[in-house]
């Protein structure tokens, strides 16, 4: 394995701004890295910081809100 | 706690538990006597389904009165994990965020809590005294909406402690105290995290611990021995410390500029401790103080409705008010606390009202005069 750190990193992407940029860079066949797990939510406004916190605790080591 | 034959026996079903219940008077059906009964009768029955598992506050204003010493608050307690399994789960406030980050603390983390002591004070990475902050770091940022500053707390409390000459261990290292996972029903965890300030408590080499926090004090003294047997060093409440301590220093404070006063009880505190002299002679030492008590004081002092964080409910704003309402009544201007938590919660219940009191903490208005 090489040392590189390669960090996890969860992104909540609300479903009508930048979920659906990340659906149309899949449309369009951009690739980005595996280690950025999206999870798709109806607004960003549904986020509490307890996501973020939760995200950490099971082992992320970065959370993007984006919307 | 099962309950022995001999309270069972005892118990005459006089109801002085439902009497004394805050939460019996704003919630119906709640009823700690009948409850007893009930699990009596069938152990593990509704009230393992039940949400009235998680509605006690562990106020204790029964147990205090129980003319059988029946602990009602531990055994409900007791309950609590057993309806977790069976996926009866308290409804959490804030979103379950200090849950979290009472779980995130008992992992390995390298945490930022002493950040605020820059110009609040001097401390020592080893020493005789440890001052055990509590959660005030984590409070701080989530209680911004209430115009609430919790790290004033432990700031005014390590004002004063300088000011005596005690320059206090302060870790980065402290945990949570484990006080909101006990008593929701998480005893692994509590246990975890009262290994892991014992160790960074020990490892200061740290004589005394001082807490400003009666929660964090309560649990130390009431729980800790269960899992880490006798603490290996004296744990002592800030305000019995001060007590001693700040007549026999030099301090003199200023004369009180808040009008009439009053005291609210934290419930650890005063019943789980017996501490109620000691902050009301702190308060009385600032002088011009015009201190009035509210008709539940002491003993009867009722709770600020809230526990561990779970369970917030119209009826916790109902005590919240009438609360604020006494203190009103005896034309106080000013309601002082010891406890964080009682702080946050009257001072939300304020932001609802127009009832005029200000809430404040003892440990400001001791250093506000010093």
């Amino acid at each position: 394995m090489s040392g590189e750190f390669k960090p996890k990193i969860i992104a909540f992407a609300c479903n009508w701004c930048a979920y659906s940029a990340a659906d149309l860079a899949g449309v369009s066949r951009f690739q980005y890295p595996p280690n950025l797990r999206i999870i798709r939510v109806m607004c960003s406004g549904r986020i509490n910081p307890n996501f973020i916190l939760k995200g950490f605790q099971n082992g992320a080591d970065g959370v993007l809100v984006a919307g | 706690m099962q309950l022995t034959k001999q309270q069972i026996d005892y118990c005459m079903e006089c109801g002085v538990c439902t009497g004394s219940c805050p939460i019996s008077q704003e919630r119906p059906g709640f009823s700690p006597r009948q409850m007893i009964k009930r699990t009596l009768v069938e152990p593990d029955g509704n009230i393992l389904q039940s949400d009235d598992v998680w509605a006690c506050l562990s106020c204790s204003r029964c147990s205090d009165r129980c003319p059988v010493g029946i602990d009602f608050p531990e055994f409900i307690r007791s309950y609590r994990q057993k309806a977790k399994v069976l996926a009866n789960l308290p409804k959490e406030s804030h979103h379950g965020i200090f849950q979290t980050i009472t779980t995130i603390q008992s992992g390995t983390l390298h945490q930022n809590r002493t950040a605020w002591t820059a110009g609040a004070g001097t401390i020592k990475e080893k020493g005789e005294y440890f001052y055990f902050v509590g959660c005030a770091p984590f409070h701080n940022p989530v209680f911004k909406y209430l115009d609430l500053n919790v790290i004033d707390i432990p700031k005014n409390i390590l004002k004063i402690l300088n000011a005596l000459g005690i320059e206090p261990v302060i870790s980065n290292d402290e945990r949570c105290c484990g006080h909101d996972s006990y008593w929701g029903g998480n005893e692994e965890l509590f246990a975890k995290l009262a290994r892991k300030n014992v160790e960074t408590i020990v490892a200061s080499g740290a004589k005394t611990v001082i807490f400003g926090c009666p929660e964090g004090y309560a649990t130390f003294k009431e729980h800790y021995p269960a899992i880490v047997g006798d603490l290996p060093f004296e744990i002592r409440h800030i305000s019995e410390f001060l007590v001693e301590k700040l007549p026999a220093s030099e301090i003199t404070l200023k004369k009180s500029v808040n009008g009439t006063v009053t005291f609210h009880d934290p419930c650890r505190l005063g019943r789980r401790m017996g501490m109620y002299e000691q902050p009301r002679q702190l308060i009385n030492m600032v002088p011009d103080t015009v201190f009035k008590e509210m008709d539940n004081n002491r003993q009867n002092a009722v709770c600020c409705g809230t526990t561990a964080w779970m369970e917030c409910s119209s009826c916790s704003k109902t005590m919240q008010t009438k609360r604020l309402m006494e203190a009103k009544q005896i034309g106080a201007q000013t309601i002082i606390t010891a406890c964080p938590k009682c702080q946050i919660h009257l001072t939300c219940a304020k932001s609802n009202t127009d009832i005029d009191v200000e809430v404040k903490d003892l440990y400001a208005y001791l250093a506000e005069q010093l």
